[in-house]
């Protein structure tokens, strides 16, 4: 096994290989490559994948990782049902 | 329907727990959200005793501390406690909602206090995806909480406290550790709780990394290798270990999700875990009203977020009420925090924490420190011949019993001092960093100082040269105990066995709370070797 | 960056990206596109991004049909393969009403006119396209099979690449500021990152439509208006095609990987640029959905985000040279339908800019307002 293919993204199987392959086409910010390659778009919603992948920016485009790690988190976390919502709204 | 409160606080773990008492007592309509069944947080799953001073329930395991808060809040009749509630999000007109007993409920508190603590990191290596790799804080969750032993034999990545404290634990559930790997040339953690790892036996590998899991269905073992000083492998070096669960304590990141949506601002300081809340040396955000404590302000431990709790809830007490009769309290736990960080082990925190605010108190009250060489042991977890010899006393001296407090690192902590009945044991107030000293005059022996350590660092000795025998006491917390009069193997500090003794006592009852006292008597020559004891049976230690 | 161009376009979502692969293919060389964030972060790659041939008019039929023959021949289209993630399983339209349904009568013979293969169902037919559909009250449906959606961020990303690979320039993270005129033409762009000289411009900025437009001292008829959006958790497939309804208010879909994407259009939202999201939003939502497919309401969503909808007066696009200011051109006010119109409009925008005789048969310009020719599109969202 190489490298390249150590998974970083376990929700959506995305490997190392991948994450570099995008950053050298010129893919360098978090939001862009979580909507080409799907990372953070998962389960856990890129707590495992984003530091790594953070770091993997850093290193090839030698930006902070300061810079890097504005990312947009949006709710709501965890997840939540239609009808979960829809019985709160009928709670008296 | 809109649920009202004066604070919500977001997170029942320590940090939570204690910002939600400190409003509840101020009067304030509190509401505690928590998304496990539970309360507790980190608290209920650490067994073992913790550090710092009285104040921050120093020599109390995890699970009393958190016992005796969930009591204190049941007593509040003003504290809504909703536990199996997960925060699901803020929104711009001042709503929290939050998923609760199957409804999405919508909050409107005036003040709130985050407190959801933390996540573990992850390390990219080769097949890094197989079943059997768990996060060290998983593994104790699986241990501790819900008693599932997670594997047979287990390699730990990581010698921070979680690594070293959850290698210890795993032993305790029946669990081999075959090895503790640190990339860095020092241990991370408490060098304390190396030492207990070592005397049981389990290699503390400096210096090394994992490169690949190994198997194909489920982890089989692991393949490590050595580093050089930057960190790069060294030809040669590579060795394949067998095991069927690799644990990975690399360090915690604040769970920040919620500040985002909140417009609290964040920034990015390595020394405190990464994404963190830009805030005031009072936890307030940088929006009105919204506070933050515990590991999401700061990766630090429990007795930080206890007192950071405090601070917060008070904070929001004085936001919402505008009560000034909380100010003295608000400066004394301050105070307490600076204390704590004031040490060489709160370096980190300092130097994270300068990045955030100004405070002259954190720049000014680094402590000297007295710590002597110990290279050796910040290297191994074993001290060297001269750290141990500091802390005998005359040969004169040994024919009577004595305390050996074998704690060389400056950490806060003293619980020590309170344990001895006779007042034998020394740590000025002012820096509770520094190494215990013994006064050997008041001293009888007694082994109360043993089991009262947090540590596990504290033996206590006789010599009869006359009769060329001596006694040894040590901790002791395996399931498996000997009995009186067993004969047993001898381990060293190393954990290598050094010959055979005889049990001649062994105190288990409340005042020990579960750390057996058990004294072996052996010859002069080992008293100040031996540091642990192995049951002489077929070499497969037991458990219930 | 380039300092000069003979055209900068001022926007990277689906319009800009698909006008400069339309210039490039004609031969036009120095494109230069000018995106403030990263390309599609606007409106495109926040939409619903479904795809219908089923509208009133005659103009947007058409310019839906072709942009749909557009996206299914996608890659012989850019000479490029790719993926835009197309899902083809029709739009099924809802009508609560008589009334509802009589204007879809009229939509449909405008439909048929150009051979678009939509057609008129019973309640119960309209449930057997979709079993998870509660018919209770829908008096009747159209369907047209070959409408659907696709992914956006994909799409623009293979415009924008084929775009690059003919020479377009394409900067993202660099912010038009300013534009410079002189004696009543067009002269250059002052970007965050430098100057580029230039005779033409294209206001292709989305949400930012008006703020590019007061920059040359233009005070274009459009606002922007948020519209929320959620997604949900992957499921098996559930649903084959988008699920719309005009008085009820919804359209919802299942993508490809398995989560649902819905939204609709809001009430009392007052023109601006905030695109945060609302519980007041999910509630709405949830009571709708769980009302129209009920087999949905354990679905969990995930997130929830907004976009901008750049409305303008008939809710139809102002594609046209300004008038007063000879070389600026605008592509706005596309109301919640620029995804779907792109591919056509980049065909039809690039011929305007060249000069060329306009493939399609559209009235567009921003004096139809003035010469009341505004053409009053009866079916949005």
């Amino acid at each position: 096994m190489r490298e390249d293919d150590i998974i970083i993204c376990r929700c959506e199987d995305v490997t190392l290989g991948t994450i570099r392959e995008l950053i050298r086409q010129g893919y360098t910010t978090l939001e862009e490559i979580k909507r080409i390659a799907r990372c953070g778009m998962g389960p856990c919603q890129g707590k495992t994948c984003t530091p790594l992948i953070a770091r993997e920016i850093a290193a090839i485009t030698g930006k902070g990782i300061h810079e890097i790690m504005k990312q947009n988190h949006r709710p709501p976390f965890g997840g939540v049902t239609f009808e979960e919502i829809v019985s709160g709204r009928d709670e008296e | 329907m809109i649920h009202e409160y004066d604070t919500a606080i977001v997170g029942g773990g320590p940090a939570g727990i204690c910002a939600a008492l400190a409003a509840g007592k101020n009067g304030l309509k509190t509401l505690l959200i928590e998304e496990r069944t539970f309360l507790g947080g980190q608290l209920i799953k650490q067994t073992h005793r913790f550090f710092g001073s009285e104040e921050e329930h120093a020599g109390t395991r995890g699970i009393h501390i958190a016992n005796d808060l969930k009591s204190e809040l049941e007593g509040m009749s003003n504290i809504d406690v909703m536990t199996s509630t997960t925060a699901l999000g803020y929104y711009e007109d001042g709503i929290l909602t939050a998923l609760h007993d199957e409804k999405m409920i919508k909050i409107k508190p005036k003040s709130l206090v985050l407190a959801t603590g933390a996540f573990e990191r992850f390390l990219p290596f080769e097949n890094n995806d197989l079943p059997g790799i768990f996060g060290a804080g998983a593994v104790q969750t699986l241990m501790n909480i819900y008693g599932i032993k997670p594997a047979d034999k287990v390699l730990m990545v990581g010698s921070g406290n979680i690594g070293l404290i959850v290698s210890y634990q795993l032993i305790q559930a029946g669990v081999q550790v075959i090895g503790v790997v640190e990339a860095a040339s020092k241990i991370g953690g408490y060098l304390v709780h190396a030492s207990k790892l070592r005397r049981l036996g389990v290699p503390i590998m400096t210096r090394h990394t994992i490169k690949k899991a190994i198997g194909t269905d489920k982890v089989e073992g692991a393949l490590l290798c050595e580093l050089d000083k930057n960190w790069q492998e060294i030809e040669g070096t590579q060795k394949q270990m067998s095991c069927d669960a690799i644990c990975l304590a690399v360090g915690l990141t604040p769970l920040a999700d919620i500040l985002s949506q909140m417009g609290c601002e964040t920034t990015f300081i390595g020394e405190l875990g990464g994404i963190v809340p830009k805030r005031t040396a009072d936890l307030e955000t940088t929006k009105a009203g919204v506070f933050v404590a515990g590991d999401l302000a700061g990766i630090e431990e429990a007795s930080a977020a206890m007192l950071e709790g405090e601070l917060a809830g008070l904070n929001a007490v004085k936001f919402v009420t505008g009560d000034e009769r909380v100010t003295e309290r608000i400066h004394h736990l301050k105070e307490e925090l600076h204390g704590l960080r004031a040490g060489p082990v709160g370096e980190k925190i300092r130097y994270g924490l300068a990045q955030l605010f100004e405070d002259s108190v954190i720049t000014s009250k680094k402590i000297e420190s007295h710590e002597h060489d110990i290279t050796r042991l910040a290297h191994t977890g074993i001290p060297s011949q001269e750290n141990i010899d500091e802390k005998l006393p005359d040969e004169k001296r040994m024919i009577k019993p004595y305390a050996v407090i074998e704690c060389f690192q400056e950490i806060p902590c003293n619980p020590c001092v309170i344990s001895c009945p006779f007042g034998a044991i020394y740590i000025p107030k002012e820096d509770i960093n520094q190494s215990p000293i013994v006064d050997f005059d008041k001293c009888t022996g007694c082994t109360s100082c043993i089991s009262g350590c947090p540590g596990l660092a504290i033996f206590v000795e006789q010599r009869n040269p006359e009769q060329r025998k001596g006694t040894v006491s040590i901790p002791f917390e395996l399931l498996n105990r000997p009995q009186k009069g067993d004969v047993v193997e001898l381990l060293a500090r190393d954990g290598q066995p050094i010959g055979t003794g005889v049990v001649k006592r062994i105190l288990y009852g409340q005042k020990q709370d579960k750390t057996a006292v058990i004294t072996v008597e052996t010859d002069i020559d080992l008293v100040n070797k031996v540091r642990n004891i192995q049951l002489q049976r077929t070499g497969k230690k037991e458990v219930m | 960056m380039k300092s000069k161009a003979d055209i900068v376009i001022i926007g990277g979502g689906i319009i800009g990206c698909a006008v400069a692969f339309n210039l490039a293919k004609k031969g036009m060389r120095n494109i230069v596109v000018l995106e403030k964030g990263f390309l599609a972060s606007g409106a495109t790659g926040r939409c619903g991004a479904g795809v219908r041939q089923q509208w009133g008019t005659l103009q947007n039929c058409l310019l839906a049909k072709e942009s749909m023959t557009i996206l299914e021949n996608i890659s012989d289209y850019l000479e490029e393969k790719v993926d835009i993630e197309l899902k083809q399983r029709g739009y099924l339209l809802l009508s609560f009403s008589e009334k509802e349904t009589e204007q879809f009568s009229k939509n449909l013979q405008v439909q048929h006119s150009l051979n678009i293969p939509s057609r008129a169902l019973t309640a119960e037919e309209a449930g057997e396209i979709v079993p998870i559909l509660n018919t209770e009250k829908v008096h009747s449906a159209a369907f047209c099979p070959t409408d659907g959606h696709a992914n956006p961020f994909l799409t623009t990303e293979a415009y924008a690449k084929a775009a690059e690979k003919r020479g377009v320039e394409i900067c993202t993270f660099t912010q038009a500021k300013a534009i410079k005129t002189e004696n009543g033409k067009v002269k250059g762009v002052q970007t965050d990152k430098g100057y580029i000289e230039t005779g033409r411009i294209l206001n292709a900025a989305g949400g930012w439509a008006y703020e590019i437009g007061e920059m040359v001292g233009l005070k274009l008829p459009v606002f922007s208006e948020r519209h929320e959006i959620l997604v949900t958790e992957k499921v098996p497939p559930m649903l084959d095609p988008m699920v719309m309804s005009f008085s009820y208010n919804i359209y919802c879909q299942q993508t490809p990987n398995g989560s649902f994407v819905m939204g609709h259009g809001p009430k009392n939202e007052k023109p601006g640029h905030n695109v945060n999201s609302t519980w007041q939003f999910l509630e709405a939502m949830a009571q709708k959905v769980t009302y129209l497919l009920p087999d949905i309401k354990k679905v969990r969503v995930v997130r929830q985000w907004a976009g901008s909808y750049n409305i303008s007066p008939d809710r139809q696009p102002i594609i046209c040279e300004s008038e007063q200011l000879p070389g600026y051109y605008m592509a706005i006010g596309f109301s919640g339908h620029g995804f779907m119109l792109g591919p056509s409009i980049g065909v039809y925008l690039s011929e305007l800019i060249t000069g060329e005789t306009p493939s399609y048969d559209v009235t567009l310009d921003l004096g139809r307002f003035a010469r009341n020719e505004s053409i009053a599109e009866p079916s949005v969202v």
